[in-house]
């Protein structure tokens, strides 16, 4: 399949998800998986750093329409944006390093848990300390930042796992 | 020169980032003002859109519950009723209603609204089970009616369901009068038709005419007064002094899906005191 058709469906099947579904489970009232930032994650190392953070800022503005929440998402998105490339060069294989997926896959296990944790949990830290806008109830926020992040991650683990498979 | 552009060329990332960043802050500190754009926020046409069909979706994936919700709320609201008519019967032919009034605020009838999950309704004596039994109130010998009726009385009833005896069995006899009659008869079942059955009972010296109405009478601790059966379909003189009619039911037995339950909370006190005088 054409890449930017894929990516481009990637996109809005992932933002059509998070906004319609995920957005509403809210287990236990507050934590959500915010699950539409693996469209980011995984770009692959081929895209360019601009075009990355433009993909970034649009998503998290999408979202943040829907949310209501102008700003917030969009925020800690470019900010993962601009940072994942620096984290794939750390986690990510040194060789053939040009046209790399981040999956389980060509980072290893191990790795790519330990990208997608580190990026997710800084997204979900930016998110939630913007949108308080406050240092304020810290730690009230900085726990509804860390259930969410793991729910995101054991997601991402999940969708991974299930396409290692095949 | 060169330098500054070969300067801002190594750091354009960066630079874009920054500008994303300090766009993405300014929305946030003027939030306000970007409510105001429309194409912005989730009042928008596309994500209105969305939102609606969303909606709709789960909507249609809760109507179970909501269907719980107002029928519970419909069993409330005809306890009320119910209140008020009895009420209002003893304000309008009863100049000394005040201290009856007491007495009908006094006596009160409970509804409780349980879902029909199993009925007969093509033998000689049928039944219903509802799913509602000891453990939420139930008990023996409680009335059942739904929104057109009375339905029939409680026969037997175990932890979580009960077993009742509708109209449409040989056992049951319901008192009941025909509106604005003061004269009390029975309501049986012949067996043939569950849309019709019989009032007996009734005396020859009263004017009966077809199509007036047969309800629920005062005689029993059951039923409140005045609750529909059924309307008049064909009166018969029999040799004995008394008519036979045949009474259209209200309630259609065959769709039945939901009734309530009827609690008269001082039933057993009155039962105790008629016991007490026929013994004496």
């Amino acid at each position: 399949m054409n890449a930017w058709l894929k990516y481009g469906l990637m996109f809005i099947g992932l933002l059509l998800l998070q906004v319609l579904i995920l957005n509403n489970i809210m287990f236990l009232g507050f934590i959500n998986p915010y699950l539409y930032i693996y469209f980011i994650l995984i770009l692959p190392s081929s895209v360019n750093k601009d075009l990355t953070l433009l993909l970034g800022f649009a998503l998290g503005l999408m979202v943040d329409i829907f949310c209501d929440s102008i700003g917030c998402h969009a925020f800690a998105t470019t900010l993962l944006a601009y940072l994942k490339p620096h984290f794939q060069k750390i986690f990510g294989p040194r060789e053939d390093y040009e046209a790399i997926i981040p999956s389980f896959r060509s980072f290893g296990s191990k790795e790519f848990l330990q990208y997608t944790t580190i990026l997710v949990v800084i997204h979900q830290l930016a998110y939630f300390f913007v949108e308080a806008f406050t240092f304020t109830g810290f730690f009230q926020t900085l726990l509804k930042a860390v259930c969410c992040s793991i729910l995101t991650i054991l997601f991402i683990y999940i969708i991974e796992k299930l396409s290692y498979k095949r | 020169m060169r330098s500054l552009i070969r300067f801002l060329l190594k750091f354009k990332t960066l630079f874009f980032f920054l500008l994303l960043e300090v766009l993405s802050l300014a929305m946030i500190v003027n939030y306000n003002q970007f409510q105001r754009v429309h194409f912005l926020s989730s009042s928008n046409i596309v994500v209105g859109t969305l939102y609606n069909f969303s909606n709709s979706v789960s909507n249609y994936l809760s109507l179970s519950s909501v269907n719980q919700s107002l029928v519970e709320e419909n069993a409330e609201l005809k306890y009320q009723n119910e209140k008020l008519n009895i009420q209002l019967d003893r304000l309008r032919y009863d100049t000394t209603y005040v201290r009856r009034n007491e007495f009908a605020e006094d006596k009160h009838f409970i509804f409780r609204t349980a879902r029909v999950v199993h009925s007969f309704t093509n033998l000689r004596n049928n039944f219903l089970t509802i799913d509602k039994g000891e453990s939420d109130g139930i008990q023996k010998g409680m009335g059942v009616i739904n929104e057109k009726g009375v339905v029939g009385i409680v026969y037997d009833v175990s932890g979580h369901f009960s077993v009742v005896m509708p109209i449409l069995h040989s056992e049951a006899k319901i008192n009941a009068k025909i509106s604005g009659k003061s004269n009390v008869g029975t309501i049986l079942w012949t067996g043939h038709d569950v849309r019709y059955a019989k009032l007996k009972e009734v005396p020859q010296y009263i004017p009966v005419e077809l199509g007036d109405t047969v309800k629920s009478s005062a005689n029993s601790a059951v039923f409140p007064e005045g609750l529909m059966i059924g309307t008049i379909t064909e009166i018969e003189r029999l040799n004995n002094d008394f008519y036979s009619i045949d009474v259209k039911l209200s309630v259609d037995f065959s769709s039945i899906k939901y009734v309530d339950v009827i609690e008269f909370r001082h039933k057993n006190e009155l039962d105790e005191l008629e016991r007490k005088e026929v013994s004496k």
